[in-house]
């Protein structure tokens, strides 16, 4: 690859190229500066709030409460939120996303398969807003049979609705890892005498786990950032509470909740949405290159595989 | 374990998978079945009539179409063409790589980020205001990083063998480019472009964030309107526990999902008839 590159090092003569070659580095400068734009309007903001409410508070306070008289400003309880959005969303999925996953690459028909992958497909490109829709309008009622304590806006709803939409990304980005074990591997085990169960469970799984771990963790990414689901469904309580059947509020669902209401720029409300923000952008950034890296481990191809 | 008993094992392990496989898969389908029917059955109930008569769908409607022209048309060509930049150009210096990955990586980051973010950039800072084209330009933001991802990914996937045969042919590196790589990265790069704008059609926060309307009078006509869309519209009415507004959320969703289904469609037949006319 190195050699394709600098196999121009000499400055093209032909004006074409060169045209090309300039209109190409103009996007990537534009992209740059987005995301440079991006980055800095949230550190900027960010810093100017610290600027404010020392970081210490920030890190260790128990409460989040920007508007209220004597204000907290506790990222703790927001984060405990959004762990327990995610982390019972994927509890959710996992197993049946990894068995459906298992059974589409290894033993469902040529017609089930093609069903299921369109619906799949569908489940992965319906708007958040009409899952929230879904969760308030449907799940919460329903759940709200089994349980008739069950408040109006609960963690459960959530985590169950958050957990049907992260199901698309496990089934495929799973389903690719283990169609990544070569095939002739899995031959041979059956030729030496292994059953195809043991192929499958013994030889493919554990060759393709972490590619099947990328996409749990990119899955969990999404699900860190999903904002209108715990929005509608889980309600904005300020207290923090483990307890499922009552409300959650999450890193995101405070940003969408605080824009509602008039954000006087300059306010100390306004930075503390930067701050979220910053926290937020950290925390998914970290995990997406995590999740991506996984994933390309498994698979010779992406990048950061053996091209690069 | 006597060879008998292995292979009745065996055989019980293979009914387990396939039917825990068998239930896997109901569950999902029973999921989208029962979103469908939640959503077709509220969208078929008629609201009062009081609510109904100031509750069209025209404005958001509009608001969503120029938010679909404004982000293809700014983030497609930057993502693809950095993407290009970053896989065929660049050196494969420290700076550069460093700069694809934050690129790439921003992809993971949620449209709720990118909402705060052109809030200060664009409403305030540029001045334009909770308008069509402040929430323009902020899913662009968000829509170009994904574009540079699934793009990236696509490039890497074309065989190297294409370029040196190509170049050892006597082709320039735009040639190269222009007729092998994107050639063959075509279908992987429209696939993925589609999906990224969906996605940006059907994103609700980043607009609320900026300052989207839950109730408009006109339909936006220029970019410069106040902002609305299908999936903020939904959320407002959502939002609204009162008699009747489920209805109409129900149907704003049926609608939302109606829209991308038919950009869906168009794209999917720009594929076809790409890939074809290109084979």
């Amino acid at each position: 690859m190195t050699a394709f590159r600098s196999s121009a090092g000499a400055p093209p003569t032909d004006p074409r190229e060169r045209l090309m070659g300039g209109l190409l580095l103009g996007c990537t400068a534009l992209a740059a500066a987005a995301a440079a734009a991006v980055i800095g309007a949230l550190g900027l903001e960010t810093v100017r709030f610290f600027a404010d409410v020392p970081l210490s508070q920030f890190l260790a306070d128990l409460a989040w409460t920007p508007s209220a008289e004597e204000p907290g400003f506790g990222i703790l309880p927001l984060l405990a939120g959004t762990a327990q959005i995610a982390g019972g969303a994927t509890v959710m999925a996992l197993p049946v996303a990894l068995v459906l996953a298992v059974f589409l690459e290894f033993y469902a028909g040529k017609r089930t398969a093609s069903v299921m992958n369109a619906a799949v497909a569908a489940l992965g490109s319906v708007p958040a807003v009409v899952y929230g829709y879904f969760a308030l309008n449907f799940v919460t009622p329903a759940l709200k049979g089994v349980w008739p304590g069950l408040e109006a806006f609960n963690g459960i709803s959530a985590c169950l609705v958050v957990g049907l939409m992260i199901l698309p990304t496990i089934v495929v980005l799973s389903r690719e890892a283990l169609g990544a074990v070569p095939r002739s591997i899995l031959r041979q085990a059956v030729a030496l005498g292994a059953t195809r169960e043991r192929a499958v469970l013994r030889l493919a799984l554990p060759a393709a786990w972490l590619g099947v771990l990328g996409s749990v963790v990119l899955a969990m990414t999404r699900a860190v950032g999903e904002t209108m689901i715990v929005t509608l469904a889980a309600g904005n309580p300020t207290g923090v509470s483990w307890n499922p059947l009552e409300g959650v509020r999450t890193l995101t669902s405070f940003l969408a909740q605080a824009s509602m209401g008039d954000l006087a720029p300059g306010s100390i409300e306004y930075g503390a949405c930067f701050a979220v923000a910053a926290v937020l952008l950290l925390l998914t950034f970290g995990m997406h290159a995590l999740g991506r890296a996984l994933v390309s481990r498994g698979h010779p191809d992406g990048p950061g595989g053996s091209r690069s | 374990m006597s060879a008998p008993a292995r292979s009745r094992e065996n055989h019980r392990v293979r009914r387990w998978l396939r039917a825990l496989g068998g239930v896997a898969a109901g569950i999902t389908l029973a999921a989208l079945g029962m979103l469908a029917v939640v959503l077709l059955l509220n969208a078929g109930r008629s609201p009062d009539a009081g609510i109904s008569a100031s509750s069209g769908l025209v404005s958001a409607l509009a608001g969503t179409l120029w938010l679909a022209l404004l982000t293809a048309v700014i983030a497609v060509p930057v993502g693809v063409g950095a993407a290009v930049y970053l896989e065929e150009y660049a050196p494969r210096t420290r700076a550069w790589r460093f700069l694809a990955s934050v690129l790439t990586n921003l992809a993971g980051v949620p449209p709720v980020v990118y909402g705060i973010a052109g809030l200060a950039l664009f409403v305030r800072g540029m001045g334009l205001g909770p308008s069509i084209l402040a929430g323009g330009l902020t899913l662009a933001v968000l829509t170009v990083p994904r574009v540079v991802a699934s793009s990236r990914r696509a490039l890497a996937s074309v065989p190297e063998s294409l370029r040196w045969n190509a170049l050892g042919l006597g082709a320039t590196r735009w040639q190269v480019v222009r007729d092998q790589v994107l050639r063959a990265a075509a279908p992987d790069i429209v696939r993925g472009c589609s999906a990224a704008l969906l996605r940006a059609v059907g994103a609700a926060a980043p607009l609320l964030i900026i300052g989207a309307a839950g109730f408009t009078t006109f339909a936006p006509a220029s970019p410069g309107d106040p902002l609305t869309a299908l999936p903020t519209q939904t959320f407002a009415w959502t939002a609204r526990p009162q008699a009747g507004f489920p209805a109409l959320a129900a149907g704003a969703s049926v609608t939302l999902l109606f829209v991308m289904a038919l950009i869906g469609l168009v794209l999917w037949d720009l594929r076809r008839r790409h890939g074809e006319a290109r084979r």
